[in-house]
Formats: structure tokens, C-alpha cells, sequence
């Protein structure tokens, strides 16, 4: 049986901008820039969520929702800087800490029982810990999985923490609503209701073939979750021993559409910067990049190039999303550019004739420059394309350099 | 414009256009042929805006005039014809008549107007000859590179000067370099440097193929394109722009180590061995022992295989990674029996070269190796 904790801070960005700014106390804050801009909020406090407004909502809906409300762009790096801290706490507890997002974390406190006491008194601690030493609030959940932990964290907010206890599961999720479920969003909810399933315990008294038959695979891992069990996807693995990616991209959405390819080139170098320190970050080499371009119209198209030989270099991955850019861009006014990368290998194979001594070259410059970025923040190092008409960084739950996450920092 | 030609004749012209015209274009016209009736000749003319050839053949020209109609279905019909003569003759709405025997059929053309005109060959550069040029082609064609963004890549390097004709080719990875022998570049008096693109160089090889062994290509350039005329053929492409990599700073100086093997042996050796080796990355381990290459590869899926080979070979013991691909592109474009395998150490270049009696000019074939 094993002992999950969810830890999740509370309104983080919030939180730490009221840290930063007392002032904001108790006063309705959205975090993720201007309310005419666009983009949707990245964090909304307790006192402007009464007003409906909450986080991946567009921000012109939250101003129309709240317009006294307090529009903030937010201060990533600062945010990166609390996860720090409050990752080090964590970290006293247990050596198995994964960071889920910049603001909650898994820990695997399975035999942790002699060092830190019986579940719930481990929780205080660790809550007492986190918020003498980052000055915030977290709730924590703990339950025998990970979903469990999830769901238990968050009944337990505001500042609370949540034990259920091993085999009362199914009993505590049967009433909640099926939307509470991580991984059910508006769409799987919909077609649930659909189906005249509201609540997690009629979920959980479905036949399996049943949900197979509406859902493939997807059915049977809710089945699973539905009697509490960490079923399906990232769900899956041990805590710590994340798998390695599949993709990583990064897009990016501009205020107002562009049409300037100098603009457009730039934005890409930086989306390629991104990329290309992700897959530094996992240790990974990738061979297809892949170019999302959509239109005022909404109208989108995904582009791929497979490369001769797997690379993870910056240069190397925006010389083949532009050309993919090139070959494909019917002029007309750009809303969003994403860069992807795919199929990877572990290792570089093939080297350079040409390029070699310049490769090396990159390759250090650019473990320098990630370096860097680690300790003064994304926007520190950029490649002089990338910075022209660059773009302000976004608040992002899931920042690169996350601890736990990739082989990196171990 | 009406005219009979020979059925034969017309296919052998009609055949060389197929490569030049565009398959899948935006621009219909370019689908198709531009027919012109002169002077007992007709002569044909295909581009894609990059390619032009221009062929021609006898024919007896009843009224002179052009037009234009699809390449691809007038090759398809008229081969399917019988031996002997046929008559084309083009009516006023574009579309042309074909009478053969007691077939008779109307093929629907394009006004010749929307037809891009080509250019006019400049002043001759030189005079080269063909077969040595197809040859140059075959050995150094295979290491163009196919990746769109490295464009000054995707075509050869050709350098002529007085009594010399070099032709390169990488894709960055490797690199080809291939020296005319001394008796073949004799007319050359010029210097001259210029990209052929790589569809421009499967063309010439084609048309190598009908010239004697004392042919020769007059050849030609101006600011945008080359010209190679062959006979009453000329090809017509436009150059690679872009600088080509400095090649002579990679070709390597200071081999020590050599492993001389029989060509045909390594050859199939590699070839078996690599089925065993990643699909995606063709990573085999080449081992250099004294007196033998011991080729070696695995992959999680589907096994492993080894391999020896007899070498001449006296250095220390050396395995470095190497594509097999890269490898075997080299074996299969040699004829000479044995090949001499060039080394340093695990992370420069090796050189491949052939080697023994009856090796003319040179041919250099330098591999990076893989990271294994």
C-alpha cells in the first residue's frame, strides 16, 4: 500500500504577487497579462473567482466577468523562485518529489512513517514547513495513488489538508461530480452526461465493456479511476520516473495577428529556442519538426519535416521550421505560431563533415546559455534572431527545469 | 502546324521530356509539351521553370506553326501506336489531331502563348565529354543532400579549368570529390565554378546514354542557368545559388592508418550485416584489427549480426561507427576490385578510395563517422 501526497499551493501566482505586494490582500487579481490583450488567465484569486473568473478562461471574459478586478502580467521568474524554495521543503520529506506543474507536487511517502509520524501528522509538518518558509498556503491531499492525493488535495482547498483513508476510496469519490476527475474535461464530461452519468459512482457501476465499447481504452482507465485507482496515462508511472516525452512544443499566440516576416522569423527562433532547451533538458535528440501556423480565420495547418540526422540544437531546428514556414505561408496575417518536435533518439548518431567543430561550438554555447537560464530565468539568453520583436515570456504552469522532471538535474 | 513523324522517333524525343515535366503543378501548362514544326524537324520542349530540355527529331512538315498538349498522355498514346508514321495536326481551338492507321484521336492542347519561353544559349565555356561527365555524376550524385533547407547542398559542384574537370558533391555528412583522368579534361581551357542541380544532373546522365564514347556537351552559362548541349539535345537548368562549402578544408590530410580490402567482400559483408542495423539511423560498428575489418550491428528488435573481412591492415586495433549507407553508396558506384579504407581515429573522417591496378584520375569519398 502505498502513501501519495498531492501537495498543491493556493492560488500560487496569486498568492506570491500578494506576497509581493500586500496590498492586493483580499482584492479580486488575475494573473496573465492586460484585460485587452489576448491570452487567457493564468491564476485567479479566491476573491475574483466569486465572480466566475478562473484560470484558462479568455482574459477579455474575466474583465467582463470583473472589470474592477487587478490585471497583472505576472513575474514568472519570481514564480520559478518560490517553486524553488518550496521544492526544497518537499524534498526534506521525501526523496521521491516530482513537480506535476510550477505549483504542485507529488511525493511518495510510502515507509516515510518512523522519520515523519502516521499520515496526517506528516501532512501538518510538511504544511507548517511550507508555509513558514515560502510564506504560502497549500493544501494537501494523500490517498494510496496518486489520483486520490489529486482529487483529496483539491476538496481539501482552501489551506487544508484531506486524508482518505485506504479503502474508503470508491465510497468518498462516489458522490463527487465526474468532472473531478483529472483527465475528464468539458468534452469526455459532455459525452457522459450524455449518457446519464453525473457522478463518479455512476461511473463506477458501469460495466467495463460497456465504457470500452464508448470510450476504447479511455473507458476502461475511467473505470479504473472511478474506483480510485491510477489507471491511464502519466498516471501510470512512479513518482520521480516520469516517462520521456513523446512531443514538446511551444506555441505562441500574438496580440494582434502579423503579417511581418521578420516578426513571424523571429517568433519562430524563439518557439525553436524553447523547444531546443526542452529537449537539452530530457536528453533527447530529435529527427521531425513540425510548424503549427494558424490564420485570422482560425484556419490552421501542421507542417512537418523529417531531418536527415537527429539533432537538439537551436540553429538547427529553426533552420527547418523556417523553411517549413517558407514553403507554406500564404502571406497573409499570422495568429499563431508552434514549433514541435518529434520522433526522438537518445543519441546524435551521424556527425558532422561540415559543421562539426560549429556543432561543438553550439553544443557548449548552448548547455551555457541553459545554465544561465536556470539561474536568471528564461529570458536571459536568446539568440539574436529571437530577441528582435520577441515576445514577453508567459506565465506557464509548466516551465522547463522543473525539478523531477527529465534526467537533468539527477 | 501539321506534320508526320515516325512513331519511334517521336517516342525516343517525347521520352527524355518526362523527367523535365512538372507531375504534380499548379501551373497546367507546364504539364505539357511545346511541339514546333520547322524545316523537316520538329523539335519538343518540356520545363518545370527549373528544367528545360529541347529535342528534336525529322519530320516531314506539312504546314509549319506550335502548340502544346499534355507530355505525359501523348508518350502514353503514342507508344501504344503501331511502327510507322503518324500525323499530328494542331486545330484553331489548341487541341491536335493524331492519325495513325485506322486510329485517329484528338488530344486537348494549350495555346502556346501561355508557354514559358527559355533561354537562349550564351557563348560556349567548353567543350566536355559526356561519358566523363555521366561517370562524374555517378559517383558523386548519391551524396547530394535531399534536406530542402540546405539548398546550396541539394546539387554538385562542378569546377572546370584548363585541363581539369572536378565535380563534388555532400550532403554534410559526406562527401564526394571526383577528378577527371588527365586525357579527359584535354579540351578544357577555361576556369569556370557552377551548382548543378541534382534533377539536372539524372537528366544529363540520361541523355549520356545515347552518345558515343567521343561525344561531348557543349556547354554553357549564363548569370541564372547552365546549358549543356548534347547532340541536337539541350538541357537547360537553372544554377544553385548560394556558396558551396569550402570542400578542400575537409578533405583529409594526415591519414596514418590504412586497411586495403577486396571491394565486392566488404561490400556484401556490410550488405548482410546491415539488415541487422537500426532501421532509422543504419549504425554498424566497423572494427579494424590487424590483417581483418570485423563489421558488426544490432538492434533491440531484431538481433545481431558480425561479419570478417581479410584486410590488409597494420595499425592499432579501431572501431568506429559508421552508416552503412553511407558506406555501401561508395562500394556499389566503384568498378575497381579493391578499395583502400583511410582512417585517423574514432571522431574524424574516414576516406575512401578505390584502389589497386587500373585506378585513373581521382576519386576521394570522405564519411563522417557515427557517434555509437
Amino acid at each position: 500500500m502505498k502513501t501519495i501526497f498531492h501537495v498543491d499551493m493556493d492560488a500560487f501566482f496569486v498568492s506570491v504577487e500578494e506576497l509581493l505586494d500586500p496590498s492586493l490582500k483580499g482584492k479580486p487579481v488575475v494573473v496573465g497579462g492586460r484585460p485587452d490583450q489576448r491570452g487567457v488567465v493564468s491564476a485567479a484569486s479566491y476573491a475574483v473567482r466569486k465572480f466566475g473568473v478562473h484560470s484558462a478562461m479568455p482574459l477579455r471574459t474575466a474583465y467582463k466577468l470583473c472589470p474592477q478586478a487587478v490585471f497583472l502580467d505576472g513575474h514568472p521568474h519570481r514564480y520559478r523562485e518560490y517553486s524553488d524554495q518550496a521544492y526544497a521543503v518537499l524534498q526534506r520529506f521525501s526523496p521521491r518529489v516530482e513537480m506535476a506543474s510550477i505549483d504542485e507536487a507529488y511525493l511518495d511517502m510510502t515507509g516515510t512513517g518512523r522519520l515523519h509520524g502516521p499520515p496526517l501528522a506528516a501532512a501538518h509538518k510538511l504544511h507548517e514547513a511550507v508555509k513558514r518558509e515560502t510564506g504560502l498556503n497549500c493544501s494537501i491531499g494523500i490517498g494510496a495513488s496518486r489520483l486520490i492525493a489529486k482529487v483529496a488535495s483539491d476538496a481539501a482547498k482552501p489551506n487544508g489538508v484531506l486524508f482518505v483513508l485506504p479503502g474508503a476510496e470508491a465510497r468518498w469519490l462516489a458522490p463527487l461530480e465526474v468532472r473531478k476527475i483529472p483527465g475528464i474535461g468539458k468534452v469526455t464530461e459532455k459525452r457522459l452526461h450524455d449518457l446519464g452519468i453525473r457522478r463518479v459512482g455512476d461511473l463506477a457501476r458501469l460495466d467495463e465493456a460497456f465504457l470500452d465499447a464508448q470510450f476504447g481504452l479511455w473507458g476502461r482507465a475511467m473505470a479504473g479511476k472511478a474506483r480510485g485507482e491510477d489507471a491511464g496515462s502519466w498516471f501510470d508511472g512512479a513518482i520521480g520516473e516520469e516517462e520521456a516525452p513523446k512531443s514538446i512544443s511551444h506555441e505562441h499566440t500574438y496580440d494582434q495577428d502579423t503579417a511581418d516576416r521578420e516578426r513571424l522569423y523571429s517568433t519562430l527562433a524563439r518557439l525553436c529556442q524553447m523547444v531546443g532547451r526542452r529537449l537539452r533538458e530530457h536528453g533527447l535528440f530529435t529527427r521531425t519538426v513540425q510548424l503549427k501556423l494558424r490564420y485570422q480565420d482560425f484556419g490552421t495547418i501542421t507542417r512537418a519535416h523529417t531531418l536527415a540526422h537527429a539533432t537538439r540544437l537551436d540553429t538547427d531546428l529553426h533552420r527547418a521550421a523556417r523553411a517549413l514556414f517558407d514553403a507554406n505561408w500564404s502571406g497573409m496575417p499570422v495568429r499563431l505560431l508552434g514549433v514541435q518536435a518529434s520522433s526522438f533518439e537518445a543519441r546524435q548518431g551521424q556527425m558532422s563533415l561540415l559543421d562539426q567543430e560549429q556543432e561543438e561550438r553550439w553544443t557548449k554555447a548552448l548547455s551555457a546559455a541553459d545554465q544561465v537560464r536556470d539561474r536568471f530565468g528564461e529570458s536571459a539568453v536568446s539568440l539574436a534572431r529571437g530577441l528582435k520583436g520577441g515576445f514577453r515570456e508567459r506565465v506557464h504552469e509548466n516551465p522547463a527545469g522543473l525539478p523531477g522532471k527529465g534526467p537533468r538535474k539527477k | 502546324m501539321e506534320f508526320t513523324v515516325n512513331k519511334s522517333d517521336l517516342v525516343r524525343e517525347l521520352s527524355l521530356s518526362q523527367g523535365v515535366v512538372e507531375k504534380k503543378t499548379t501551373i497546367p501548362i507546364l504539364s505539357n509539351v511545346l511541339l514546333e514544326a520547322a524545316d523537316d524537324r520538329i523539335s519538343l520542349t518540356a520545363t518545370d521553370l527549373e528544367l528545360g530540355i529541347r529535342c528534336s527529331c525529322p519530320a516531314k512538315v506539312k504546314k509549319e506553326g506550335s502548340g502544346t498538349v499534355p507530355a505525359r498522355k501523348l508518350l502514353d498514346y503514342v507508344r501504344l501506336l503501331p511502327e510507322g508514321e503518324l500525323t499530328m495536326k494542331f486545330l484553331e481551338n489548341h487541341w491536335a489531331n493524331i492519325t495513325c492507321g485506322r486510329s485517329r484521336t484528338r488530344i486537348a492542347g494549350m495555346s502556346r502563348e501561355s508557354f514559358p519561353e527559355l533561354p537562349a544559349m550564351p557563348e560556349t565555356i567548353a567543350e566536355l565529354p559526356v561519358k566523363a561527365l555521366a561517370s562524374m555524376i555517378s559517383r558523386t550524385g548519391f551524396a547530394i543532400s535531399l534536406e530542402e533547407s540546405r539548398f546550396t547542398l541539394n546539387g554538385a559542384l562542378l569546377v572546370l579549368r584548363p585541363q581539369g574537370m572536378t565535380m563534388v558533391a555532400t550532403d554534410g555528412h559526406r562527401l564526394a570529390y571526383v577528378d577527371a583522368a588527365p586525357g579527359e579534361a584535354a579540351g578544357i581551357e577555361r576556369s569556370f565554378r557552377a551548382l548543378i542541380p541534382k534533377k539536372a544532373m539524372a537528366e544529363i546522365s540520361k541523355l549520356s546514354d545515347d552518345a558515343g564514347p567521343e561525344g561531348k556537351a557543349i556547354f554553357g552559362g549564363d548569370d541564372n542557368h547552365l546549358f549543356f548541349q548534347i547532340g541536337h539535345r539541350l538541357l537547360i537548368t537553372r544554377k544553385l545559388t548560394g556558396n558551396f562549402p569550402d570542400y578542400e578544408r575537409v578533405l583529409p590530410k594526415d591519414h596514418n592508418l590504412v586497411a586495403t580490402l577486396q571491394r565486392d567482400e566488404i561490400r556484401s559483408a556490410i550488405e548482410r550485416v546491415a539488415q541487422f542495423a537500426d532501421e532509422r539511423s543504419r549504425a554498424i560498428r566497423v572494427q579494424f584489427t590487424a590483417g581483418e575489418v570485423r563489421i558488426f550491428a544490432s538492434s533491440v528488435e531484431m538481433g545481431e549480426s558480425e561479419e570478417n573481412v581479410p584486410s590488409q591492415y597494420e595499425g592499432p586495433d579501431l572501431e568506429i561507427g559508421f552508416n552503412a549507407q553511407y558506406l555501401l553508396d561508395f562500394l556499389r558506384a566503384i568498378q575497381n576490385d579493391q578499395v583502400a579504407f583511410e582512417l585517423k581515429d574514432q571522431k574524424s573522417a574516414g576516406e575512401l578510395k578505390p584502389a589497386g591496378d587500373g585506378v585513373v584520375g581521382e576519386y576521394r569519398y570522405v564519411v563522417m563517422p557515427m557517434r555509437i
